[in-house]
Protein backbone atom coordinates (compact mmCIF):
# COMPACT_ATOMS: atom_id res chain seq x y z
CA UNK A 1 0.00 0.00 0.00
CA UNK A 2 1.25 3.45 -0.91
CA UNK A 3 -0.25 6.80 0.12
CA UNK A 4 0.95 10.35 -0.39
CA UNK A 5 0.37 13.57 1.51
CA UNK A 6 0.77 17.17 0.44
CA UNK A 7 1.15 19.74 3.23
CA UNK A 8 0.94 23.32 2.04
CA UNK A 9 0.67 26.84 3.41
CA UNK A 10 2.37 30.22 3.79
CA UNK A 11 6.14 30.30 4.24
CA UNK A 12 6.50 30.44 8.03
CA UNK A 13 3.53 28.22 8.89
CA UNK A 14 5.88 25.29 9.40
CA UNK A 15 4.67 23.04 6.61
CA UNK A 16 8.13 21.62 5.89
CA UNK A 17 8.61 20.82 9.57
CA UNK A 18 5.17 19.22 9.82
CA UNK A 19 6.07 17.09 6.81
CA UNK A 20 9.34 16.09 8.41
CA UNK A 21 7.51 15.01 11.57
CA UNK A 22 4.99 13.01 9.55
CA UNK A 23 7.75 11.33 7.51
CA UNK A 24 9.65 10.52 10.71
CA UNK A 25 6.53 8.94 12.18
CA UNK A 26 6.17 6.67 9.15
CA UNK A 27 9.84 5.72 9.42
CA UNK A 28 9.31 4.87 13.11
CA UNK A 29 6.39 2.67 12.07
CA UNK A 30 8.84 0.69 9.92
CA UNK A 31 7.56 1.97 6.59
CA UNK A 32 9.44 3.36 3.63
CA UNK A 33 8.95 7.07 3.17
CA UNK A 34 10.18 10.05 1.16
CA UNK A 35 9.84 13.76 1.89
CA UNK A 36 10.30 16.23 -0.93
CA UNK A 37 9.91 20.00 -0.58
CA UNK A 38 8.92 22.62 -3.07
CA UNK A 39 12.09 24.63 -3.16
CA UNK A 40 12.83 27.59 -5.27
CA UNK A 41 12.87 31.34 -5.39
CA UNK A 42 9.94 31.94 -3.02
CA UNK A 43 9.06 35.34 -1.62
CA UNK A 44 8.25 35.88 2.03
CA UNK A 45 4.53 35.23 2.37
CA UNK A 46 4.54 32.98 -0.69
CA UNK A 47 3.30 29.41 -0.63
CA UNK A 48 5.42 26.45 0.28
CA UNK A 49 4.63 22.76 0.26
CA UNK A 50 6.10 19.34 0.73
CA UNK A 51 5.09 15.88 -0.36
CA UNK A 52 5.37 12.79 1.81
CA UNK A 53 5.02 9.37 0.22
CA UNK A 54 4.75 6.35 2.50
CA UNK A 55 4.76 2.76 1.33
CA UNK A 56 5.13 -0.73 2.71
CA UNK A 57 7.19 -1.47 -0.42
CA UNK A 58 9.79 0.64 -2.23
CA UNK A 59 8.39 4.15 -2.74
CA UNK A 60 7.29 4.11 -6.38
CA UNK A 61 7.95 7.74 -7.24
CA UNK A 62 8.59 11.16 -5.78
CA UNK A 63 6.70 14.28 -6.84
CA UNK A 64 3.45 12.60 -7.84
CA UNK A 65 0.84 14.44 -9.86
CA UNK A 66 -2.10 13.38 -7.65
CA UNK A 67 -2.52 13.15 -3.90
CA UNK A 68 -4.38 11.07 -1.30
CA UNK A 69 -4.32 13.67 1.49
CA UNK A 70 -3.92 17.42 1.13
CA UNK A 71 -3.40 19.58 4.21
CA UNK A 72 -4.07 23.20 3.23
CA UNK A 73 -3.16 25.80 5.84
CA UNK A 74 -4.06 28.80 3.67
CA UNK A 75 -6.48 29.69 0.87
CA UNK A 76 -3.85 29.72 -1.90
CA UNK A 77 -2.85 26.14 -1.07
CA UNK A 78 -6.49 25.05 -0.94
CA UNK A 79 -7.11 26.52 -4.39
CA UNK A 80 -3.89 25.13 -5.84
CA UNK A 81 -4.18 21.53 -4.67
CA UNK A 82 -7.94 20.82 -4.55
CA UNK A 83 -7.98 19.50 -8.11
CA UNK A 84 -5.03 17.16 -7.49
CA UNK A 85 -6.82 15.10 -4.82
CA UNK A 86 -7.62 11.55 -5.87
CA UNK A 87 -11.20 10.36 -5.88
CA UNK A 88 -11.99 9.31 -2.31
CA UNK A 89 -9.05 11.33 -1.00
CA UNK A 90 -9.07 14.02 1.68
CA UNK A 91 -8.86 17.79 1.82
CA UNK A 92 -7.92 18.80 5.36
CA UNK A 93 -8.31 22.56 5.44
CA UNK A 94 -7.64 25.33 7.95
CA UNK A 95 -11.04 27.03 8.11
CA UNK A 96 -9.53 29.91 10.11
CA UNK A 97 -8.07 31.10 6.80
CA UNK A 98 -10.02 29.15 4.16
CA UNK A 99 -13.62 29.55 3.00
CA UNK A 100 -15.71 26.44 3.62
CA UNK A 101 -16.83 25.74 0.07
CA UNK A 102 -17.21 22.16 -1.12
CA UNK A 103 -17.07 22.02 -4.90
CA UNK A 104 -16.11 18.35 -5.25
CA UNK A 105 -18.50 15.55 -4.36
CA UNK A 106 -15.94 12.78 -4.85
CA UNK A 107 -13.58 13.67 -1.99
CA UNK A 108 -13.78 14.04 1.79
CA UNK A 109 -13.53 17.53 3.25
CA UNK A 110 -12.34 18.19 6.77
CA UNK A 111 -12.60 21.86 7.65
CA UNK A 112 -11.20 22.68 11.09
CA UNK A 113 -10.21 26.07 12.53
CA UNK A 114 -6.59 24.96 12.84
CA UNK A 115 -5.08 28.39 13.51
CA UNK A 116 -7.74 29.26 16.10
CA UNK A 117 -7.33 25.91 17.88
CA UNK A 118 -3.55 26.42 17.94
CA UNK A 119 -4.00 29.85 19.48
CA UNK A 120 -6.14 28.26 22.16
CA UNK A 121 -3.35 25.75 22.85
CA UNK A 122 -1.19 28.76 23.52
CA UNK A 123 0.74 29.40 20.33
CA UNK A 124 -0.50 29.92 16.77
CA UNK A 125 2.83 28.49 15.57
CA UNK A 126 1.57 25.06 16.67
CA UNK A 127 -0.99 25.04 13.82
CA UNK A 128 1.24 22.82 11.70
CA UNK A 129 1.56 20.14 14.38
CA UNK A 130 -2.09 20.40 15.33
CA UNK A 131 -2.90 19.67 11.70
CA UNK A 132 -0.93 16.42 11.95
CA UNK A 133 -3.32 15.30 14.70
CA UNK A 134 -6.15 15.76 12.21
CA UNK A 135 -4.18 13.84 9.57
CA UNK A 136 -3.68 10.93 11.97
CA UNK A 137 -7.37 10.85 12.82
CA UNK A 138 -8.65 11.16 9.26
CA UNK A 139 -6.12 8.85 7.60
CA UNK A 140 -5.93 6.11 10.26
CA UNK A 141 -2.47 5.47 8.81
CA UNK A 142 -0.31 6.67 11.67
CA UNK A 143 -0.48 6.44 15.45
CA UNK A 144 -0.36 9.42 17.78
CA UNK A 145 2.45 7.63 19.68
CA UNK A 146 4.69 7.53 16.62
CA UNK A 147 3.93 11.18 15.92
CA UNK A 148 4.98 12.04 19.49
CA UNK A 149 8.25 10.11 19.05
CA UNK A 150 8.72 11.79 15.68
CA UNK A 151 8.36 15.21 17.30
CA UNK A 152 11.08 14.24 19.74
CA UNK A 153 13.29 13.22 16.79
CA UNK A 154 12.74 16.45 14.90
CA UNK A 155 12.73 19.12 17.61
CA UNK A 156 16.38 20.09 18.18
CA UNK A 157 17.96 19.84 21.64
CA UNK A 158 17.85 23.58 22.32
CA UNK A 159 14.10 23.69 21.60
CA UNK A 160 13.10 20.62 23.61
CA UNK A 161 11.19 22.88 26.04
CA UNK A 162 8.58 23.23 23.28
CA UNK A 163 7.97 19.47 23.08
CA UNK A 164 5.10 19.30 25.64
CA UNK A 165 3.20 22.12 23.93
CA UNK A 166 3.65 20.43 20.53
CA UNK A 167 2.35 17.15 21.91
CA UNK A 168 -0.62 19.01 23.38
CA UNK A 169 -1.37 20.56 19.97
CA UNK A 170 -1.05 17.17 18.31
CA UNK A 171 -3.61 15.68 20.73
CA UNK A 172 -6.06 18.57 20.34
CA UNK A 173 -5.94 17.96 16.59
CA UNK A 174 -6.35 14.23 17.06
CA UNK A 175 -9.25 14.62 19.43
CA UNK A 176 -11.06 17.15 17.23
CA UNK A 177 -14.51 15.72 16.68
CA UNK A 178 -14.74 14.75 13.03
CA UNK A 179 -18.48 14.26 13.43
CA UNK A 180 -19.20 17.96 13.67
CA UNK A 181 -17.33 18.59 10.44
CA UNK B 1 21.50 21.04 11.17
CA UNK B 2 20.77 17.44 12.08
CA UNK B 3 23.02 15.48 14.38
CA UNK B 4 23.21 12.20 12.57
CA UNK B 5 26.55 10.70 13.48
CA UNK B 6 24.89 7.54 14.72
CA UNK B 7 24.28 3.99 13.68
CA UNK B 8 20.52 4.17 14.03
CA UNK B 9 18.06 4.85 11.24
CA UNK B 10 17.47 8.56 10.71
CA UNK B 11 15.38 10.61 8.33
CA UNK B 12 17.64 13.06 6.56
CA UNK B 13 18.19 15.02 3.36
CA UNK B 14 20.48 13.68 0.66
CA UNK B 15 22.83 16.62 1.18
CA UNK B 16 23.17 15.98 4.91
CA UNK B 17 23.55 12.25 4.23
CA UNK B 18 26.46 12.93 1.87
CA UNK B 19 28.13 15.32 4.30
CA UNK B 20 27.70 12.98 7.23
CA UNK B 21 29.03 10.02 5.24
CA UNK B 22 32.06 12.08 4.20
CA UNK B 23 32.81 12.81 7.85
CA UNK B 24 32.43 9.12 8.72
CA UNK B 25 34.67 8.21 5.76
CA UNK B 26 37.41 10.18 7.45
CA UNK B 27 37.38 13.31 5.30
CA UNK B 28 39.90 15.61 6.98
CA UNK B 29 39.40 18.74 4.87
CA UNK B 30 36.37 20.35 3.26
CA UNK B 31 36.70 23.33 0.96
CA UNK B 32 33.69 24.85 -0.71
CA UNK B 33 31.60 27.78 -1.78
CA UNK B 34 27.82 27.65 -1.27
CA UNK B 35 25.40 27.11 -4.14
CA UNK B 36 21.85 25.76 -4.27
CA UNK B 37 20.85 22.91 -4.32
CA UNK B 38 23.80 21.56 -2.31
CA UNK B 39 24.41 24.26 0.30
CA UNK B 40 23.47 21.96 3.20
CA UNK B 41 26.69 20.02 2.60
CA UNK B 42 28.83 23.06 3.40
CA UNK B 43 26.47 24.04 6.22
CA UNK B 44 26.86 20.63 7.88
CA UNK B 45 30.62 20.60 7.35
CA UNK B 46 31.06 24.10 8.75
CA UNK B 47 29.84 22.87 12.12
CA UNK B 48 30.92 19.25 12.22
CA UNK B 49 34.48 19.64 10.90
CA UNK B 50 35.24 22.32 13.47
CA UNK B 51 33.75 20.18 16.23
CA UNK B 52 36.02 17.28 15.18
CA UNK B 53 39.07 19.56 14.85
CA UNK B 54 39.26 18.93 11.12
CA UNK B 55 39.62 21.58 8.44
CA UNK B 56 36.72 23.53 6.97
CA UNK B 57 37.46 26.43 4.66
CA UNK B 58 34.80 28.59 3.10
CA UNK B 59 36.66 29.32 -0.12
CA UNK B 60 36.48 32.63 -1.97
CA UNK B 61 35.48 30.86 -5.18
CA UNK B 62 35.03 27.41 -6.66
CA UNK B 63 38.32 27.83 -8.49
CA UNK B 64 40.02 28.31 -5.14
CA UNK B 65 38.09 25.42 -3.56
CA UNK B 66 39.20 22.81 -6.11
CA UNK B 67 42.81 24.01 -5.89
CA UNK B 68 42.66 23.77 -2.11
CA UNK B 69 41.51 20.15 -2.48
CA UNK B 70 44.47 19.57 -4.82
CA UNK B 71 46.80 20.97 -2.17
CA UNK B 72 45.28 18.93 0.65
CA UNK B 73 45.14 15.63 -1.24
CA UNK B 74 48.78 16.02 -2.34
CA UNK B 75 49.63 15.38 1.31
CA UNK B 76 47.66 12.11 1.16
CA UNK B 77 44.72 13.11 3.36
CA UNK B 78 41.09 12.61 2.47
CA UNK B 79 39.71 15.91 1.25
CA UNK B 80 36.70 17.04 -0.74
CA UNK B 81 34.68 19.84 -2.20
CA UNK B 82 31.05 20.01 -3.26
CA UNK B 83 29.23 22.21 -5.71
CA UNK B 84 26.65 22.36 -8.45
CA UNK B 85 26.57 22.65 -12.24
CA UNK B 86 27.56 26.20 -13.20
CA UNK B 87 30.05 26.26 -10.33
CA UNK B 88 31.45 22.79 -11.08
CA UNK B 89 32.14 24.33 -14.49
CA UNK B 90 34.66 26.58 -12.76
CA UNK B 91 36.47 23.53 -11.36
CA UNK B 92 37.19 21.83 -14.67
CA UNK B 93 40.77 23.06 -14.96
CA UNK B 94 41.51 21.80 -11.44
CA UNK B 95 40.03 18.39 -12.19
CA UNK B 96 42.22 18.00 -15.26
CA UNK B 97 45.29 18.95 -13.21
CA UNK B 98 44.31 16.63 -10.36
CA UNK B 99 43.96 13.77 -12.82
CA UNK B 100 47.40 14.47 -14.26
CA UNK B 101 48.80 14.80 -10.73
CA UNK B 102 47.03 11.53 -9.82
CA UNK B 103 45.41 12.98 -6.73
CA UNK B 104 42.50 11.43 -4.78
CA UNK B 105 40.19 14.43 -5.11
CA UNK B 106 36.54 13.84 -4.16
CA UNK B 107 33.96 16.15 -5.72
CA UNK B 108 30.27 16.02 -4.91
CA UNK B 109 28.33 17.47 -7.83
CA UNK B 110 24.64 18.08 -7.13
CA UNK B 111 23.21 18.91 -10.54
CA UNK B 112 20.80 21.78 -11.24
CA UNK B 113 19.38 23.26 -14.41
CA UNK B 114 21.69 24.65 -17.08
CA UNK B 115 23.27 25.81 -19.32
CA UNK B 116 24.63 29.06 -17.91
CA UNK B 117 23.25 30.08 -14.56
CA UNK B 118 20.15 28.02 -15.42
CA UNK B 119 17.98 27.40 -12.39
CA UNK B 120 18.06 25.54 -9.09
CA UNK B 121 15.73 22.68 -9.99
CA UNK B 122 16.86 19.06 -10.40
CA UNK B 123 18.60 18.12 -13.62
CA UNK B 124 20.85 15.48 -15.13
CA UNK B 125 22.37 17.95 -17.55
CA UNK B 126 25.90 17.44 -16.27
CA UNK B 127 26.31 13.82 -17.34
CA UNK B 128 28.67 15.07 -20.04
CA UNK B 129 30.42 17.45 -17.68
CA UNK B 130 31.15 14.61 -15.25
CA UNK B 131 31.93 11.78 -17.65
CA UNK B 132 33.52 13.61 -20.58
CA UNK B 133 34.97 16.50 -18.66
CA UNK B 134 35.49 20.13 -19.47
CA UNK B 135 39.18 20.18 -18.65
CA UNK B 136 41.95 19.77 -21.19
CA UNK B 137 43.68 16.63 -22.27
CA UNK B 138 42.99 12.91 -22.10
CA UNK B 139 41.56 12.10 -18.72
CA UNK B 140 38.63 10.43 -17.03
CA UNK B 141 36.96 10.95 -13.69
CA UNK B 142 35.44 8.06 -11.78
CA UNK B 143 31.72 8.95 -11.59
CA UNK B 144 29.22 7.41 -9.16
CA UNK B 145 25.48 8.10 -9.49
CA UNK B 146 23.26 7.48 -6.45
CA UNK B 147 19.49 7.06 -6.83
CA UNK B 148 18.37 7.08 -3.18
CA UNK B 149 19.44 8.90 -0.04
CA UNK B 150 20.84 5.62 1.31
CA UNK B 151 22.95 5.31 -1.82
CA UNK B 152 24.17 8.86 -1.24
CA UNK B 153 25.76 7.43 1.92
CA UNK B 154 27.02 4.20 0.36
CA UNK B 155 28.54 5.86 -2.68
CA UNK B 156 30.14 8.72 -0.71
CA UNK B 157 32.11 6.08 1.18
CA UNK B 158 32.94 4.42 -2.10
CA UNK B 159 34.00 7.72 -3.70
CA UNK B 160 36.67 8.23 -1.05
CA UNK B 161 37.82 4.63 -1.39
CA UNK B 162 38.07 4.61 -5.19
CA UNK B 163 39.71 8.05 -5.29
CA UNK B 164 42.48 6.81 -3.01
CA UNK B 165 42.72 3.31 -4.45
CA UNK B 166 43.27 4.61 -7.97
CA UNK B 167 44.68 8.07 -7.17
CA UNK B 168 42.10 9.58 -9.47
CA UNK B 169 39.54 12.35 -8.94
CA UNK B 170 36.14 10.83 -8.21
CA UNK B 171 32.76 12.49 -8.59
CA UNK B 172 29.59 11.69 -6.69
CA UNK B 173 26.99 12.85 -9.22
CA UNK B 174 23.71 13.59 -7.45
CA UNK B 175 21.00 16.11 -8.34
CA UNK B 176 18.70 18.64 -6.72
CA UNK B 177 16.02 16.06 -6.09
CA UNK B 178 18.34 13.74 -4.18
CA UNK B 179 20.00 16.63 -2.40
CA UNK B 180 16.74 18.12 -1.15
CA UNK B 181 14.64 15.05 -0.45
CA UNK B 182 14.57 13.17 2.83
CA UNK B 183 14.51 9.40 3.26
CA UNK B 184 15.37 7.08 6.13
CA UNK B 185 19.04 6.13 6.04
CA UNK B 186 21.43 4.06 8.07
CA UNK B 187 24.97 5.19 8.64
CA UNK B 188 27.70 2.71 9.42
CA UNK B 189 31.45 2.69 9.86
CA UNK B 190 33.56 3.32 6.74
CA UNK B 191 33.59 -0.17 5.19
CA UNK B 192 36.74 0.05 3.03
CA UNK B 193 40.39 -0.54 3.85
CA UNK B 194 42.59 2.52 4.30
CA UNK B 195 44.97 3.01 1.38
CA UNK B 196 48.67 3.46 2.07
CA UNK B 197 49.71 6.85 0.68
CA UNK B 198 53.18 6.84 2.20
CA UNK B 199 54.98 6.13 -1.10
CA UNK B 200 53.87 9.31 -2.82
CA UNK B 201 52.31 11.81 -0.42
CA UNK B 202 54.03 15.13 0.24
CA UNK B 203 54.63 14.90 3.96
CA UNK B 204 57.88 16.83 4.34
CA UNK B 205 61.16 15.32 3.13
CA UNK B 206 62.54 14.51 6.57
CA UNK B 207 64.87 11.50 6.25
CA UNK B 208 64.08 10.92 2.59
CA UNK B 209 64.51 12.54 -0.80
CA UNK B 210 62.09 15.27 -1.79
CA UNK B 211 59.09 14.49 -3.97
CA UNK B 212 57.43 16.54 -6.66
CA UNK B 213 53.83 16.25 -7.80
CA UNK B 214 53.29 18.05 -11.07
CA UNK B 215 51.51 17.68 -14.37
CA UNK B 216 54.15 19.36 -16.52
CA UNK B 217 55.96 16.97 -18.89
CA UNK B 218 58.27 18.92 -21.20
CA UNK B 219 59.49 15.84 -23.11
CA UNK B 220 57.00 14.40 -25.60
CA UNK B 221 58.11 10.81 -25.01
CA UNK B 222 57.64 11.06 -21.26
CA UNK B 223 54.10 12.30 -21.70
CA UNK B 224 53.34 9.38 -24.04
CA UNK B 225 54.55 6.96 -21.37
CA UNK B 226 52.50 8.73 -18.73
CA UNK B 227 49.32 8.67 -20.83
CA UNK B 228 49.73 4.97 -21.58
CA UNK B 229 50.10 4.30 -17.86
CA UNK B 230 47.11 6.52 -17.05
CA UNK B 231 44.90 4.72 -19.53
CA UNK B 232 46.12 1.33 -18.35
CA UNK B 233 44.78 2.45 -14.97
CA UNK B 234 41.42 3.34 -16.54
CA UNK B 235 41.30 -0.12 -18.09
CA UNK B 236 41.85 -1.66 -14.68
CA UNK B 237 39.09 0.54 -13.24
CA UNK B 238 36.75 -0.60 -16.02
CA UNK B 239 37.53 -4.25 -15.31
CA UNK B 240 37.19 -4.00 -11.54
CA UNK B 241 34.75 -1.29 -10.65
CA UNK B 242 31.92 -1.21 -13.18
CA UNK B 243 28.65 -1.38 -11.27
CA UNK B 244 25.00 -1.46 -12.33
CA UNK B 245 21.58 -2.70 -11.31
CA UNK B 246 19.35 -4.69 -13.66
CA UNK B 247 15.88 -6.13 -13.21
CA UNK B 248 13.85 -8.30 -15.59
CA UNK B 249 16.36 -7.95 -18.40
CA UNK B 250 16.66 -11.68 -19.23
CA UNK B 251 13.56 -11.89 -21.42
CA UNK B 252 13.15 -8.17 -22.08
CA UNK B 253 12.21 -6.90 -25.54
CA UNK B 254 12.61 -3.31 -24.35
CA UNK B 255 15.36 -2.36 -21.89
CA UNK B 256 14.85 0.94 -20.08
CA UNK B 257 18.16 2.58 -19.16
CA UNK B 258 18.28 5.36 -16.61
CA UNK B 259 20.60 6.66 -13.87
CA UNK B 260 20.27 8.63 -10.65
CA UNK B 261 17.00 9.95 -9.27
CA UNK B 262 15.19 9.55 -12.61
CA UNK B 263 15.73 5.78 -12.47
CA UNK B 264 13.33 5.55 -9.50
CA UNK B 265 10.34 6.45 -11.67
CA UNK B 266 11.69 4.39 -14.55
CA UNK B 267 11.80 1.30 -12.35
CA UNK B 268 8.15 1.89 -11.45
CA UNK B 269 7.28 2.41 -15.13
CA UNK B 270 8.94 -0.94 -15.90
CA UNK B 271 6.73 -2.64 -13.30
CA UNK B 272 3.58 -0.98 -14.72
CA UNK B 273 4.51 -2.06 -18.25
CA UNK B 274 5.13 -5.63 -17.04
CA UNK B 275 1.66 -5.61 -15.48
CA UNK B 276 0.32 -4.76 -18.94
CA UNK B 277 2.09 -7.83 -20.30
CA UNK B 278 4.96 -6.07 -22.06
CA UNK B 279 8.40 -7.63 -21.72
CA UNK B 280 10.28 -4.66 -20.32
CA UNK B 281 13.52 -4.65 -18.33
CA UNK B 282 15.26 -2.05 -16.21
CA UNK B 283 18.95 -1.20 -16.34
CA UNK B 284 20.64 1.40 -14.12
CA UNK B 285 24.32 2.28 -14.45
CA UNK B 286 25.64 3.05 -10.95
CA UNK B 287 29.13 3.91 -12.19
CA UNK B 288 28.90 6.32 -15.14
CA UNK B 289 32.61 5.95 -15.62
CA UNK B 290 33.36 3.12 -15.84
CA UNK B 291 30.20 2.74 -17.93
CA UNK B 292 28.65 -0.76 -18.11
CA UNK B 293 29.31 -0.93 -21.85
CA UNK B 294 30.06 -4.66 -21.95
CA UNK B 295 26.85 -5.67 -20.20
CA UNK B 296 24.71 -3.43 -22.43
CA UNK B 297 26.40 -4.95 -25.48
CA UNK B 298 25.50 -8.43 -24.19
CA UNK B 299 21.88 -7.39 -23.62
CA UNK B 300 21.69 -5.95 -27.15
CA UNK B 301 21.96 -9.52 -28.47
CA UNK B 302 18.55 -10.40 -27.01
CA UNK B 303 16.73 -7.07 -26.60
CA UNK B 304 14.80 -5.53 -29.48
CA UNK B 305 15.04 -1.95 -28.32
CA UNK B 306 16.70 0.25 -25.69
CA UNK B 307 15.08 3.38 -24.31
CA UNK B 308 17.05 5.77 -22.12
CA UNK B 309 15.17 8.11 -19.82
CA UNK B 310 17.00 11.24 -18.74
CA UNK B 311 16.32 14.72 -17.36
CA UNK B 312 18.46 16.50 -19.95
CA UNK B 313 18.32 16.82 -23.72
CA UNK B 314 19.87 13.36 -24.26
CA UNK B 315 23.38 12.69 -22.96
CA UNK B 316 23.76 9.15 -21.60
CA UNK B 317 21.81 7.95 -24.63
CA UNK B 318 25.02 8.45 -26.64
CA UNK B 319 26.96 6.03 -24.43
CA UNK B 320 24.15 3.50 -24.66
CA UNK B 321 24.22 3.84 -28.46
CA UNK B 322 27.99 3.25 -28.47
CA UNK B 323 27.55 0.17 -26.30
CA UNK B 324 24.72 -1.25 -28.40
CA UNK B 325 26.70 -0.37 -31.54
CA UNK B 326 23.80 -0.52 -33.97
CA UNK B 327 22.55 -3.94 -32.86
CA UNK B 328 19.08 -2.46 -32.20
CA UNK B 329 17.45 0.97 -31.96
CA UNK B 330 18.17 3.20 -28.96
CA UNK B 331 15.43 5.76 -28.26
CA UNK B 332 15.35 8.67 -25.87
CA UNK B 333 12.60 9.79 -23.50
CA UNK B 334 13.59 13.01 -21.83
CA UNK B 335 12.63 16.21 -20.11
CA UNK B 336 14.90 19.25 -20.10
CA UNK B 337 14.96 20.07 -16.40
CA UNK B 338 13.00 19.53 -13.18
CA UNK B 339 11.69 16.53 -11.28
CA UNK B 340 11.71 13.37 -13.42
CA UNK B 341 8.73 12.54 -15.66
CA UNK B 342 6.14 10.52 -13.73
CA UNK B 343 6.02 6.74 -14.08
CA UNK B 344 2.68 7.08 -15.88
CA UNK B 345 4.11 9.60 -18.34
CA UNK B 346 7.04 7.28 -19.06
CA UNK B 347 4.59 4.41 -19.63
CA UNK B 348 2.51 6.50 -22.07
CA UNK B 349 5.56 7.70 -23.97
CA UNK B 350 6.94 4.17 -24.28
CA UNK B 351 3.58 2.92 -25.55
CA UNK B 352 3.62 5.75 -28.11
CA UNK B 353 7.09 4.86 -29.46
Amino acid sequence: MERNFKIAGFGGQGVLLAGEVLANAFMLAGLNVTWYPSYGAEMRGGTVNCEIVMSDEEVSEVNKSDTDFVVALNQASFDKFLATIKKGGWMIANSSLIKEIKTRADINYLFAPISKLAEEVGNIKMANILALGLVAKASKLISIENLEKALDNVIPTHRKNLLPLNIKALKIGYEYDLLHV
Amino acid sequence: MPECLTNKKVLTKGNYAIANAAVLAGCQCYFGYPITPQSEIGEFMSGKMQELKRAYVSAESELAAINMVIGATSTGVKAMTSSSSCAVALMQEGLSYATADELPVVLVSVMRGGPGLGNIYPSQGDYFQATKGGGNGDYKLIVLAPSTVQECVDLTYKAFYLAHKYKNPTVLLADGLLGQMMEPVEFYDYPYPEIDNSKWALTGAKGRDGRIIRSYAPLADNQCVFLEKLFQKYKTIEENETEWEEINTEDADIVLVSFGSTSRNVKTAMKLLREKGLKVGFFRPITLFPFPTKRLAELSKTAKKFVTVEVNMGQMVNDVRLAVNGACPVELINKGVGAPPSAQEIVSRIEAL
